[in-house]
């Protein structure tokens, strides 16, 4: 953690009155600010709450809302919702996940790409469909998913 | 009034209860559960251990009191006068599926585990008369998940964790703050370790309380 993580992270806490209580707003408050849960800050956390470490990461894991690894720069979120099943999400993602070589829920090593899934997007008539960065593709197919995930890989070196 | 002003007639015994129709002179203060095993009458049970305090998690122990209500045994004060059956219809209806739930959650093969013969879900198969077949049917595709080093001491088997959290509690109870927690939820719950490892005591106490045989004392 630098110096400025390190700041963000006493500026939150310096609103709480370091209760046990307060450990899911903190960790909200954090993961607002982070995107995720640093490892250290679940440790400064864990100080300042009096709470063990363990208990935090209990809390952490239990509650889909909270990340313990941080999100990718693309974001690439394939629905499997029933109509996107039917039409196919699963050779959408076995394709996804072989041109990225991540796993389902993974982000990749450079921080580059988070491979997600959600129930539904809620563009049924579009299945099966994939939102990347928000942006929704639809009438996937595992040809047609190459090309968009070949524009990102361009896209995002472009940026660089 | 003090708390102390009770502690002396806590082991007295005086309080009558029925129990599936016997007669018991139990101690105020005691749970149901507390008196039945006392007495030799077996109420299913897997969260419950002497000495923790007693979560009511596991749902298995409910018992019918005065003909009407379903409570928990572990959780439930003995009172003067409380006609208690342990095995009724409506006990049955509500203990069976979640004895056959937990069974098919739990790893298929008895044999080789270090937990078979002091294993309770053993024993609440046999009281139940838990038929393979119906447990069979109920249970997931999902292939078994490889063992979990949780430290220098102890190995941990996710197939067989029915997450009861006594081997939790036990640790907290021992060490003040405990090294073991919950993570993750609901079927990918886990029991992992946390803290210094140097720290943890060995004392095993956790494995040897384990109701099923999921912590296993390294073999490394």
């Amino acid at each position: 953690m630098d110096e400025w993580e390190e700041e963000v992270l006493r500026e939150i806490l310096s609103f709480y009155r370091g209760e046990r209580s307060e450990l899911i707003p903190i960790l909200l408050e954090i993961q607002a600010n982070f995107g995720y849960l640093p490892k250290e800050a679940i440790l400064f956390v864990s100080e300042f709450l009096n709470v063990p470490e363990g208990h935090i990461y209990s809390v952490a894991s239990f509650y889909k809302a909270f990340r313990l690894l941080p999100l990718g720069k693309n974001r690439i979120t394939i629905c499997r919702g029933t109509a996107c099943h039917i039409r196919g999400a699963h050779q959408i993602l076995q394709e996804a996940e072989k041109v990225l070589g991540l796993k389902e829920g993974e982000t990749s090593s450079d921080l580059k790409y988070t491979l997600d899934t959600v129930a539904c997007l809620g563009c049924c008539a579009l299945a099966p469909c994939l939102t990347l960065d928000g942006k929704v593709h639809g009438l996937m197919s595992p040809e047609k998913i190459k090309t968009v995930l070949a524009s990102l890989e361009d896209g995002g070196e472009s940026d660089v | 009034m003090p708390e102390s002003f009770f502690a002396g007639d806590y082991m007295t015994n005086d309080v009558s209860i029925i129990i599936d129709g016997h007669r018991i002179a139990a101690e105020k203060g005691a749970t149901i559960l507390e008196v039945a095993l006392r007495n030799n009458i077996y109420i299913p049970h897997l969260c419950y251990y002497p000495g923790l305090k007693p979560k009511g998690a596991c749902r298995l122990c409910m018992v019918e009191i005065d003909g009407k209500e379903l409570v928990t045994a572990c959780r439930t004060e003995v009172e003067d006068g409380m006609v208690i059956n342990t095995w009724t219809p409506k006990v049955e209806r509500v203990v069976r599926p979640i004895a056959e739930l937990l069974i098919a959650n739990h790893h298929a093969t008895c044999k080789d585990c270090p937990g078979t013969g002091k294993c309770e879900l053993q024993k609440i198969r046999a009281k139940l008369k838990i038929q393979r077949s119906r447990v069979e049917r109920l249970r997931s595709p999902q292939g078994a998940l490889p063992i979990i080093a949780l430290n220098r001491y102890l190995d941990y088997d996710p197939n067989k964790c029915v997450c009861c959290g006594i081997c939790i509690d036990t640790c907290s109870d021992i060490n003040g703050t405990g090294f073991l927690y919950f993570v993750d939820r609901g079927y990918s719950t886990k029991v992992a370790f946390f803290g210094d490892e140097s720290k943890c005591e060995s004392c095993m106490k956790c494995a040897m309380r384990c109701p099923v045989g999921v912590l296993i004392p390294s073999k490394r």
